[in-house]
């Protein structure tokens, strides 16, 4: 009878850790959208951090782990879609730098125009040319 | 500010070095790899990749954020970061080297090019001298795509794959590089 209970206590930790293990191994990405955002920011006050000190704005937007952020901005370009994702980019002061905020395709807003005032939510990647965003949804 | 913003603001500041020489750019450049094991496969994209092209000189940049990597799997794409990758102490991989194969007058008409790619590949910290073939196709529009193909050995860059996953994990990773670059 003891041995018996030992077995049964040993198999269903083992079908319980099983379960666990097979369900993190199969975890999906976070929906953006099912987020609140730890920051709201200006895409011109985003740029101008990364420009101003670099390291310092990767550890407050990027964080250690993945973060959503919000990012209000003005629509410089909507770049034409590519391998299921489209680039829109909000507009700064510096011509040469913006935020690139990459969105699954047809998730963006039919009304949305270059010129456009908009807000946006994504995960901060970091840094390039331009601050990058990715998995990108529209803030209603 | 980094050496591709330098080249960037240098190019629009200066008009009389645009002209004389033909450089070439992307931000939204393609960078994937693929690990194949009997356990698994692992396969990650990165579309944010920032890319420089000097026709005249030969001279080829680009930079990744690694965090802008994208796995299927969010527990992957976490391990890559955290375990693997370091990313928060090494955020960004980066190229910086020549190609040779093609130039100022081959990108003035469509066809491709074979082209060889040489130079210093930074990841993790760690930077190694490698040369790859690719190929450079030359579009009517004027857009200019470049194709590589390489082997990169997580060992050759200090990453550290743990014992109790490194049958998942191949000891070589293939890496494909896509640039689609439109002139500055």
């Amino acid at each position: 009878m003891k041995t018996a209970t030992i077995i049964t206590v040993f198999a269903v930790v083992a079908v319980l850790g099983g379960i666990y293990a097979w369900t993190e191994y199969s975890r999906s990405h976070v929906r953006t959208a099912d987020v609140k955002p730890v920051i709201v920011v200006d895409a011109q006050e985003l740029l101008a951090d990364f420009q101003e000190d670099e390291d310092k704005a990767t550890t407050h937007y990027v964080g250690a782990s993945e973060q959503v952020i919000q990012v209000n901005g003005r629509i410089r370009e909507i770049m034409d879609e590519v391998d299921g994702k489209v680039n829109v980019v909000l507009a700064t002061s510096d011509a040469l730098a913006g935020v690139v905020c990459e969105f699954e395709a047809g998730s963006i807003p039919e009304e949305w125009r270059v010129g456009n005032p908009v807000q946006l939510k994504g995960i901060c990647t970091g840094m390039l040319m331009d601050v990058v965003l990715v998995r990108c949804v529209a803030v209603e | 500010m980094n050496t591709i913003r330098i080249i960037f603001a240098a190019a629009a500041i200066v008009p009389l070095l645009a002209v004389a020489q033909e450089r070439y750019a992307t931000r939204t450049g393609h960078i994937s790899f693929f690990s194949e094991t009997p356990v698994e496969n692992i396969e990650a994209h990165n579309r944010k990749v920032s890319s420089v092209f000097d026709a005249t000189s030969g001279a080829v940049e680009y930079a990744v954020l690694i965090k802008a990597f994208e796995f299927e799997k969010a527990l992957m794409q976490e391990h890559f970061n955290e375990n693997y990758m370091e990313s928060n102490t090494f955020p960004k991989a980066s190229f910086k080297g020549t190609m040779t194969g093609v130039n100022n007058e081959d990108i003035t008409k469509p066809g491709e090019h074979k082209v060889l790619v040489k130079g210093d590949l930074t990841i993790h910290g760690v930077t190694r001298a490698v040369e790859h073939a690719g190929t450079v196709s030359v579009g009517g529009d004027g857009v200019l795509k470049a194709n590589s193909d390489f082997i990169v050995k997580p060992e050759d860059h200090d990453i550290t794959i743990p014992g109790v996953v490194r049958k998942n994990i191949a000891e070589t990773i293939s890496v494909k590089v896509s640039m689609e670059y439109t002139k500055m």
